[in-house]
Order: structure tokens, then C-alpha cells, then sequence
């Protein structure tokens, strides 16, 4: 009977291992395989090279430069003497410093050391070549963004760093990780997923300590894609020499499409500054009250003063509420109201061309009173003030255009004839940023087009815009566009014209002079225009961040024009 | 009959095989020569246990009858003296060097105690034919033997070797119970041992402690005491049906799991060969077993048949315990499995066990 309880007793312990057995290795298998699997099998991520970004010649504003590093991995128990004083003679540096770095880097027999950092091409090979004698050298190829012309552009491209928590939070279903590089700002945050490279794996197999068996796998990097601007390098240094020691904006746009010649914000920074992680010079671009990470050419908004009258002029002209014989004669002020409106200057008799040229405040104030608060606000509009102009830069603003209905809604005040006035010499609540008004200017160097600004170009070499953006028109008549484009030309040729300096440019220009009045500080200076007069190619505008006067403005584009001829750039 | 004989040595060489290979997969990616070599110690030790197995079935087991005595105070001799003189590894004193090999005097006491239980039931009374087990008294038939037993297993867990002491006294109760002692007797030791269990768990070494609440929840402590569950598991699991081939398991060959030669030699076998293998394996571990099961069965000798299942529960119990650790069923304690993991002394001793079987068949056609 007992010898019985045995043989059941026997015979159930095996049944038990048996269906253990089938647990383990059927039911759990494909856990415990992946277990396995990751027990020993390691993932080293190989970084690629991020895409470069080009001029419209595809000269390179922004590439990499590869930098290797050597590292040393002491498990194998080879002579770690041995192979650093033969490392030391290739490096040409002392053995014993090579000792000291090895022995502070040391971690654990598995973990490479980084011996020397930033090595020289030769030297990388060199040591490669030395791999049949010392197996246990890695030189590991660690591209670093290059900015080869410092500053140039620094607001366009933006700068490289971490991943924040915020934009991973957008952009983790696009696959993108912590601890990621991405862009901040510019090209670099705008075509990020371009621009990135796709990492890529050497899969190893390694033993319980983590030593190095065999390389089982690879999957080469993919490197990002090189995108090309509309941007000219050449220019583009020129308009940026020009803003040295200033604060404002610089655009140049083509005037056939609207493509980006110029973007230039000063101040700048040197992105090169966030590679190096170098924390006191950026905390010290952060904490700088000029904010040179601002792109104030699409990220702020200023008001327009005098650069608005161009459409003061054409909603006048379009609406017949002046003709080309109507005149105003200017005694320096006059009556709106109960309060008297200055202009800043005497200008006597002033038709519509006089008055573009000399930018007179009393035929505007007359004009904008004739015309009303509504059409002056319908009109800016219909330019495109007020909405974005969707050029492919990130963080840009859309200006402001006032009108009775939100005077009245959000400020719980009336319209006075004195806003209205205010409102037709570009004052007041009126804000643009320097592209809406680049664009502005145009409409009347294109004939009434309003233009798509870009500043991409192609993306690995193939156009973005298979079909090309279609500008659209704005219905205006063809007199009231000649009449403002005479007027702008009138301003430069003109000897009592705002931009009288410009009359010695080499080439012929028109334009349109502002000087805003700031609460604080001196006047911002505009001035926006096209040339040649003639056949329009590109359209320039220029502010100055309280630069003192559209005069100082002109200054500067004469500057800038002059000096794009004598390079002969164009 | 010749045929048993032929069964018991043909497996028993079939599971060596398998063994030896399963050792050389485990170790020959390790560096050194001597780690390299440790398959080829197997295999001598393989051919001097055959040896004695054919020794030791020519041998008539009656003689142990007479020798049982003896070899009771050697073995106790032999543990005295691991305490004097014995080698000290991983923390545990349990080797004995003789000549140029080391012997591990626990394996001997287990088969010695399996003769000297057998040989205690089996004295026959004066008034009949049948055992007197069943009818001795509390203190004959239960605390005396279990005392003479405690003598070697607390030796044996001195040294510490929780596993072989356990076993001892597991293989002391399957003896007890197929002898015929009454059921009381050893209910109440049972009681009695559970009710002291909160005592004995004092006297457990810290890593003991630490094997026997990761048996409980191997994920206390991944990476001490839970590690080799945990991976043992990994490495079982990770064979599936088919198995990762021979020396292609990771968990082995790269030495994930822990004493893949010895106690976890089994994980090695079964994460390379998978579920087909395991279930041969088992099959020739039950085919033995079973074989001396029914050796015992057939003999009239009440010696030969307390031996033979004494023998025969040795055998299982320890494949039982060792694999059912290898797959986190059963506390880690130290169990080598029969023939298969890396041990001398056991594959010797488990030769002469066997060996002990086939001369009880052969003799049982001799009455």
C-alpha cells in the first residue's frame, strides 16, 4: 500500500515538472525570450549628421563638422600601458596625462573611457589602422553643428539643444525622444523633422557583465536632409555689416515670388554658443535686454507711421475720395476737433505725389478724415495687415489693425476724428511687423500682387513648392498703383523727397520713409521701397528700431544697395 | 536478471552524455584551461562511477548488511573530519582533498544513511516473518533512528549545506514511511517539525533565509538572491519547444545564469534542447527511478527492499527537488542533479547506488 503512496507520490512530482516545464516553455515563451533576448543584446545608437542648410546657390550657411573621439574599452585585460603609450605616440601627447585621464575616467571594466576628444581626421585613422593591435580602441565619429559664419542669419536658422519638455510633448508621436537635439527657433525648429538625422543601431551581443561578444546587427544612421533658402549669402552679409551696432530688421524679398533675398535681425547671437553648452554666454544671450533671439522681422510688432500712407493714399485714390488734382496746403498743423494735429514740417501746396514724397501728416489727416476709420481699416487689411503673412518661420506675429467695433467692444471707448487722424499717419494702435510691410511695399512694385513671402527653397535638393504659391491680386486700378508708385519714386528723386539720399544710389529706387513715435526713447526709423524703379526685382524694408528717423533708415538702405552693386551680387 | 542491469547503466550513461555535453556547452566559452577541461574531470569521474557500478553489482549487497555499522561511524568520521580539514569554497566548507581529487563526504553519508535506515527496518523479531516496524514503539520505531539520522544532518548542514542535509532527512521519512511505522508516529514529527519551524528560522544562516523569501517572490531581490530564479526561468522559457540548440543559449554561454554547470545545469539543458528534450530527459530520469522501484518490488528480502526503495527515493527525490528548483517551483538549496550537473562525488556515489540496485535484481534470482 505505501510502496503504492511512493510510486503516485514519484509519478506526481513528475507530472508537476513536466507541466512547469510546458509553462515555462510554451505558455511563457515568448516573455521569457524576450527576456533573454534583452539580457544580451545591447543597442549602441549611431548618430548621423544633420542636414546642412544652404543659400539659394547652395553656398552653406550652416553644415557639420565631424569630430571623433577616441575611447578605450579596458575589459579585455590587454596591457592598458601598452596601448596608451601607443596611443600617445599617434596623439603626440604625454603618456602620463593619457594615464591620468584613463584612470578618472575609469567606471567599469565594460565601459569605454573617452581618452581624447575632438580628434584630427589623420589621427582618426591612424588609430583605426592601430585596431589589429589594440582591439579594444573605438574611434567614434560624433558630428558637431558648424556655424561657419558665426552670427549670419543667427534668428533664420535658430539654434540646436535638448528636446524640453514641451515640444516632446508635441512632437512624441513623431518619434522624437528625450534627450533628442532639436531645434529652437528658425529653420533648425521649423523643418526639424527634415533636418534630423534618423538614428541609426549597432546591435551587440554581450555576455552577463556586459563585455562584448559579437556584433550581431547594423543599421546605418540616415542622415538629415539639407535644405536650401531663398536667403543670398552675399546679401545677406552685406544687410547684416549694415545693422552692426543697431537694433532692427533687415528683408530683401524677390520680387517675382517673394522668396527671402535677406533676413536680418540685429542683434544677433552666435549659435555655436548652445553646442558648446557653454552656460554663463547663454544665459547671458538670454538675460541680454536687446533680445537677439528675437527675429524682429517677423516676430514683433511696430507701428508703421508714414510707410502706412502708401495705403491710405490707395484707398483714397481707389475710393475717389481725392483725385490727382487734389491739393492741401500744409502750415505745419491744423485743427481736428479742439485739438491741433502737427505735422513735421511746413510744406505748403501738397498734391497726392508731394505728399507720398514728403510724407505731409495734413494731407493724410485730411485725406484719412474723408475716408473714415472703416475704409482705411478694410484697406489695411486688404494688404494684409493684421493676419499672418504664413511665411515658413516659426513664432511669427500678425500685427493689429484698430476699428471702431473693437474700439468700442474691447476698449469701451468711441472713435474720435482724432484717432482717425492718427490712424491715417500709421499711429496709434496700428502695429505691423517689417514682413507685412515688405509686402505692402510689394503690392505696388508688382502691380498689385499680393506676394507668398518663403524661405525655403528645396529640400535635398528637389523645389518644396512643386506648384508655386499663386500671389494673389489685389483689385486695384491701375492709376491709383502708378500714381503711388510715382509718389514713392518721387520721395528718392525728388530733392525735397524723405529718402532724397537714396537719389545717388546706383540704381533707381522708390520708397516710402516712417518715423514712428515711441512713448519711450527716440522714434523708430522705416523705410521701405523696391528697385529697380523701372522693372521691380526686389523689394527692400529697413527699421530701425528706435533708430530716430525713416531717415536713418534710408541711411542704411543706401548702404546696403550701394554696397550689393559694387559686389555685383546681382 | 541480467536485464535490469543493462536498463539501469544504459540511462544512466545516456543521461552522462547529456550531461557532459551540457557542461562542456556551458564552459567552454569561459577562459582558462581549466574551466575548458572541467568536462573531461566528468567524464573521468563518468568512467570510474561505471566501474564501480560493475563493481558493485558483482558485489553482494548482503555484505553491506554486515558492514552497515561501520560505514555509519566512517561516514560520521568523514564529516568530523571536513570540519578539521576540509576545503573551503564559496563560503562552505564541504570538500575533502584526497590525493588529487576533492570528495564531498556529504553525497557518501546520504547513500550511508539510506543502508543504515534500511538495515534498522528491516531487523526482524524473533515471533514472525514480517517486518517489526510496524509494530515498534515510539522511541525504537521513530526517535532513536530519527536521532541517529540528525547526527549526520547537522554535520551536514554545519557546513552549510542546507540541500544534502535536507535531503538526508526527506530521504529519512520516505524510508520511514514505506517501512511501515505507524502513520501517528510520523504525523507527529511532522507537527512537530512545522510547529518549530519559527525556531529552526533562527537558526538559518542570512543567505538561506534569503533563498528560501525569494522562493516566496523571486522579484524581492533581482539581482541577489533572486537572480539565478530569475534567470533560470529566462533560460528555461527562453528554449521553448525547440530549444536554442546546442552551445547557442545565450543565458548559459554567456553566463547569465549562475552556476550553469552545477545545480543550474538543467536551465543550460533545457534552454538549448527545449521542451523535446526536457521530456526526454525526464523520461529516462522516470525510467530509472521507476526501475528501481520495481527492484524493490520484486525482492523478498526486506532488506534489499527497504534499500532499493531507500535508493530509489534518493534518486527521485533529488531529480524532483533539483529540477523543480530550476524552474522557481522550490527554494534554492544546494541539490546537484543526478549525473547530469558537475560534482564528482555525486555522480560516483549515484554510480555505486545504482550499482547496489543491480546486484539486489541479480541476487534476488540467486535466493
Amino acid at each position: 500500500m505505501r510502496v503504492r503512496a511512493v510510486i503516485i507520490f514519484l509519478t506526481t512530482g513528475f507530472i508537476i515538472l513536466s507541466s512547469g516545464l510546458v509553462n515555462l516553455q510554451v505558455i511563457q515563451h515568448k516573455k521569457l525570450k524576450e527576456f533573454s533576448d534583452r539580457n544580451c543584446i545591447r543597442l549602441i545608437p549611431q548618430q548621423g549628421c544633420r542636414g546642412k542648410i544652404l543659400d539659394r546657390n547652395n553656398k552653406i550657411i550652416v553644415d557639420n563638422s565631424i569630430s571623433y573621439d577616441l575611447l578605450l574599452i579596458p575589459q579585455r585585460g590587454l596591457s592598458v600601458e601598452a596601448s596608451l603609450s601607443k596611443i600617445a605616440k599617434i596623439l603626440g601627447t604625454d603618456y602620463a596625462k593619457l594615464k591620468s585621464t584613463y584612470k578618472q575616467g575609469y567606471i567599469a571594466p565594460f565601459v569605454p573611457i573617452t581618452i581624447a576628444a575632438n580628434i584630427t581626421t589623420h589621427q582618426a585613422i591612424a588609430l583605426e589602422e592601430l585596431k589589429s593591435d589594440i582591439p579594444d580602441i573605438l574611434v567614434q565619429p560624433h558630428p558637431l553643428r558648424r556655424y561657419p559664419y558665426g552670427t549670419l542669419a543667427s534668428q533664420v536658422i535658430g539654434h540646436l539643444g535638448e528636446i524640453d519638455h514641451w515640444r516632446l510633448s508635441k512632437l512624441a508621436d513623431y518619434g522624437y525622444q528625450t534627450k533628442d537635439v532639436v531645434g529652437f527657433g528658425g529653420i533648425e525648429e521649423k523643418y526639424d523633422y527634415y533636418l534630423r538625422y534618423k538614428e541609426g543601431a549597432l546591435s551587440v551581443e554581450v555576455d552577463h557583465r556586459g563585455r562584448f561578444i559579437r556584433t550581431i546587427g547594423f543599421k546605418p544612421p540616415q542622415d538629415g536632409k539639407d535644405i536650401s533658402l531663398t536667403l543670398d549669402l552675399g546679401m545677406q552679409k552685406i544687410a547684416e555689416s549694415a545693422m552692426a551696432g543697431r537694433r532692427g530688421s533687415v528683408i530683401i524679398m524677390d520680387a517675382s515670388d517673394g522668396g527671402i533675398l535677406v533676413m536680418a535681425s540685429s542683434p544677433n547671437y552666435n549659435p555655436s554658443v548652445f553646442i558648446e553648452k557653454d552656460r554663463s554666454r547663454i544665459s547671458s544671450i538670454f538675460n541680454n535686454p536687446n533680445a537677439p533671439l528675437l527675429n524682429r522681422a517677423i516676430s514683433a510688432n511696430y507701428p508703421p507711421a508714414s510707410v502706412f500712407k502708401s495705403i491710405v493714399s490707395a484707398a483714397a485714390l481707389e475710393t475717389n475720395k481725392i483725385n490727382l488734382s487734389t491739393s492741401y496746403l500744409c502750415t505745419g498743423s491744423t485743427k481736428i476737433g479742439n485739438r491741433s494735429f502737427a505735422c513735421w514740417d511746413i510744406h505748403g501746396k501738397q498734391d497726392i505725389f508731394d505728399a507720398i514724397a514728403q510724407s505731409c501728416d495734413i494731407f493724410f489727416y485730411k485725406t484719412g478724415l474723408l475716408l473714415g476709420p472703416d475704409i482705411i481699416h478694410d484697406y489695411a487689411v486688404k494688404f494684409g495687415l493684421s493676419r499672418l503673412t504664413n511665411i515658413d518661420l516659426p513664432y511669427e506675429v500678425g500685427g493689429f489693425v484698430p476699428s471702431r467695433t473693437w474700439r468700442k467692444i474691447v476698449k469701451l471707448r468711441n472713435w474720435f476724428d482724432g484717432d482717425t487722424a492718427n490712424f491715417s499717419i500709421g499711429q496709434g494702435e496700428l502695429m505691423v511687423t517689417p514682413l507685412q510691410i515688405t509686402r505692402v511695399t510689394g503690392v505696388f512694385a508688382t502691380n498689385g500682387l499680393i506676394l507668398y513671402p518663403h524661405i525655403i527653397k528645396a529640400v535635398n535638393g528637389k523645389p518644396v513648392y512643386v506648384v508655386p504659391k499663386k500671389p494673389s491680386r489685389i483689385s486695384l486700378k491701375a492709376s491709383t498703383l502708378n500714381t503711388i508708385r510715382q509718389g514713392l519714386r518721387k520721395a528718392v528723386s525728388d530733392s525735397k523727397g524723405t529718402a532724397g539720399n537714396l537719389a545717388s544710389a546706383p540704381v533707381a529706387v522708390a520708397g516710402k520713409t516712417g518715423t514712428a513715435q515711441v512713448p519711450k526713447g527716440m522714434s523708430h526709423g522705416w523705410f521701405a521701397g523696391f528697385f529697380p524703379f523701372d522693372k521691380p526685382k526686389y523689394i527692400i524694408c529697413v527699421m530701425l528700431e528706435n533708430g530716430g528717423s525713416g531717415h536713418a533708415a534710408a541711411m542704411v538702405t543706401d548702404e546696403i544697395i550701394s554696397a550689393i552693386y559694387k559686389e555685383n551680387i546681382l | 536478471m541480467k536485464n535490469s542491469r543493462l536498463i539501469i547503466i544504459a540511462v544512466a550513461l545516456l543521461i552522462c552524455a547529456i550531461g557532459v555535453m551540457s557542461i562542456y556547452s556551458s564552459t567552454y566559452q569561459k577562459e582558462g584551461r581549466i574551466w575548458q577541461d572541467i568536462y573531461k574531470r566528468q567524464i573521468i569521474w563518468m568512467a570510474l562511477g561505471v566501474i564501480f557500478f560493475f563493481l558493485l553489482s558483482n558485489f553482494n549487497y548482503r555484505k553491506l548488511w554486515d558492514a552497515t555499522y561501520p560505514l555509519y561511524v566512517f561516514a560520521i568520521f568523514l564529516l568530523f573530519l571536513v570540519f578539521m580539514l576540509g576545503l573551503t569554497r564559496m563560503g562552505a566548507q564541504r570538500w575533502l582533498k584526497l590525493f588529487w581529487f576533492n570528495f564531498q563526504p556529504s553525497e557518501f553519508a546520504k547513500l550511508v544513511m539510506v543502508i543504515f535506515l534500511a538495515r534498522y527496518y528491516s531487523t526482524k523479531s524473533s515471533f514472525d516473518v514480517g517486518l517489526s516496524a510496524a509494530r515498534l514503539n515510539l522511541m525504537k520505531g521513530f526517535v532513536l533512528p530519527l536521532l541517529l539520522t540528525f547526527i549526520p544532518v547537522g554535520l551536514i548542514i554545519e557546513q552549510p549545506d542546507l540541500g544534502s542535509g535536507v535531503m538526508v532527512l526527506l530521504v529519512f521519512m520516505a524510508v520511514v514511511f514505506i517501512s511501515g511505522v505507524k502513520f501517528r508516529y510520523i504525523g507527529s514529527f511532522l507537527g512537530i517539525g512545522i510547529a518549530c519551524m519559527p525556531i529552526l528560522w533562527h537558526y538559518l544562516r542570512g543567505y538561506q533565509k534569503e533563498r528560501l523569501m525569494v522562493f516566496l517572490n523571486p522579484n524581492i531581490d533581482p539581482l541577489g538572491a533572486g537572480y539565478t530564479v530569475i534567470q533560470s526561468k529566462i533560460a528555461i522559457g527562453s528554449g521553448g519547444i525547440f530549444g536554442k540548440g546546442w552551445l547557442s543559449g545565450t543565458q548559459g554561454q554567456l553566463r547569465f545564469l549562475p552556476e550553469a554547470h552545477t545545480d543550474f545545469i538543467f536551465a543550460t539543458f533545457a534552454e538549448e534542447w527545449g521542451l523535446l528534450g526536457c521530456a526526454v530527459l525526464l523520461f529516462l530520469y522516470y525510467l530509472i527511478i521507476s526501475e528501481g522501484i520495481r527492484i524493490g518490488m520484486r525482492t523478498n528480502d526486506a532488506f534489499a527492499k527497504l534499500l532499493a526503495f531507500g535508493i530509489s527515493m534518493m534518486l527521485g527525490l533529488q531529480v524532483l527537488v533539483n529540477i523543480a528548483m530550476n524552474l522557481g517551483l522550490a527554494p534554492v538549496v544546494g541539490v546537484p542533479l543526478l549525473l547530469m550537473s558537475y560534482g564528482g562525488s555525486s555522480v560516483f556515489v549515484t554510480f555505486i547506488a545504482l550499482g547496489i540496485l543491480a546486484n539486489i535484481d541479480k541476487q534476488r534470482s540467486v535466493f
